[in-house]
């Protein structure tokens, strides 16, 4: 828009003329601005920029969705998503198991232990009395 | 849509004005900055991808958006729209002669010489001193009417009004600075 083409119908020719000047005047001013003021002014333009490119990434898959290859980029949306969750179920399936296997096989463990604890000759309670256990220890060393 | 250059391109144009305005407004450097800048992040991040003819209204809608935020924030928006009571009344004091007025800057301007140019300092500050005595509202149509260089429509819509009201506004706006610029002696 150019200041002198302001609509000058005749009740209000005065009145656009007077704002023009204030508005010239304003110009002025505003060509005077301080060195950090402008340097922040600019600083707050880069800043907005560099965010118009991260809102422009992003919407980009939408642009692809829209395209010639919307099947394609439709398609993308819901399986890539899947796709994209199918390692971490996994890799969470995989560590119950293990976790779960780990676990039987160290109650198997004791129950072995306690079944021929059980099951010998000796009596269980033989072995908490301190000189058979060190009779075991020099026989072990023999 | 804007491309990043052209979105670069209009915000330098629209920057220094939107400063001061805001400054207008809110009479403190850091506060206007910080309108200014969460006006230019808004525009970028929601509005980017916008032809670049629609950002000067988008853009002046979200100033005026922000300055009201921040006068909401500050707690202050009562003390705002008190302001609002001193155009609702129907006279601004009438007895100003606007033609008188532009008649005598005419003669002024004639007679400009290099001392009138070491009081255009002081004449802008009086001048902006006098554009913040505005109501609000005055000061708001005003600015982006002549200064934005928007029309009766575009003002009223960035500024949620009719176009009625825009009118009114800047016509009592018009009175009170030539009034006011007289009475101190003020010839542009």
């Amino acid at each position: 828009m150019n200041r002198q083409n302001l609509p000058f119908a005749a009740p209000h020719r005065l009145m656009d003329q007077f704002g023009a000047r204030i508005a010239s005047q304003l110009d002025l001013g505003a060509q005077q601005l301080p060195h950090d003021v402008l340097e922040r002014l600019r600083a707050s333009r880069s800043q907005a920029l560099a965010h118009r490119r991260v809102a422009a990434t992003v919407a980009a898959p939408a642009v692809l969705a829209q395209g010639a290859t919307a099947a394609l980029g439709g398609g993308f949306g819901f399986w890539s998503r899947a796709a994209s969750w199918l390692p971490l179920v996994a890799l969470a399936v995989g560590l119950m198991g293990i976790g779960s296997l780990q676990e039987q096989m160290r109650a198997s463990e004791i129950a072995e232990v306690d079944a021929e604890l059980l099951t010998g000759e000796l009596p269980p309670t033989a072995y908490t009395d301190p000189g058979f256990t060190q009779y075991l220890k020099l026989g072990a060393q023999d | 849509m804007a491309s990043e250059k052209e979105l670069d391109t209009f915000l330098r144009g629209v920057e220094k004005r939107a400063f001061k305005r805001s400054l207008y407004h809110v009479r403190n450097q850091e506060s206007a900055l910080d309108i200014v800048q969460d006006s230019m992040m808004k525009l970028a991040q929601h509005y980017g991808h916008k032809p670049v003819e629609e950002l000067p209204m988008l853009f002046q809608r979200i100033l005026t958006n922000s300055t009201l935020d921040w006068f909401r924030r500050q707690k202050t928006q009562n003390a705002l729209f008190t302001h609002l009571g001193d155009f609702e009344s129907a006279e601004d004091g009438g007895e100003f002669d606007l033609l008188e007025t532009l008649l005598q800057d005419d003669e002024a301007n004639i007679a400009d010489n290099p001392e009138n140019q070491a009081d255009r300092a002081q004449t802008l500050r009086t001048i902006e001193s006098e554009i913040q005595e505005l109501p609000a509202r005055q000061r708001e149509a005003f600015l982006m009417r002549y200064w934005e260089e928007l029309d009766v429509a575009e003002t009223a819509s960035a500024m949620g009004c009719s176009q009625g009201s825009v009118k009114t506004h800047c016509s009592r706006a018009v009175a009170a600075l030539s009034k006011a610029l007289r009475a101190r002696g003020i010839f542009l």
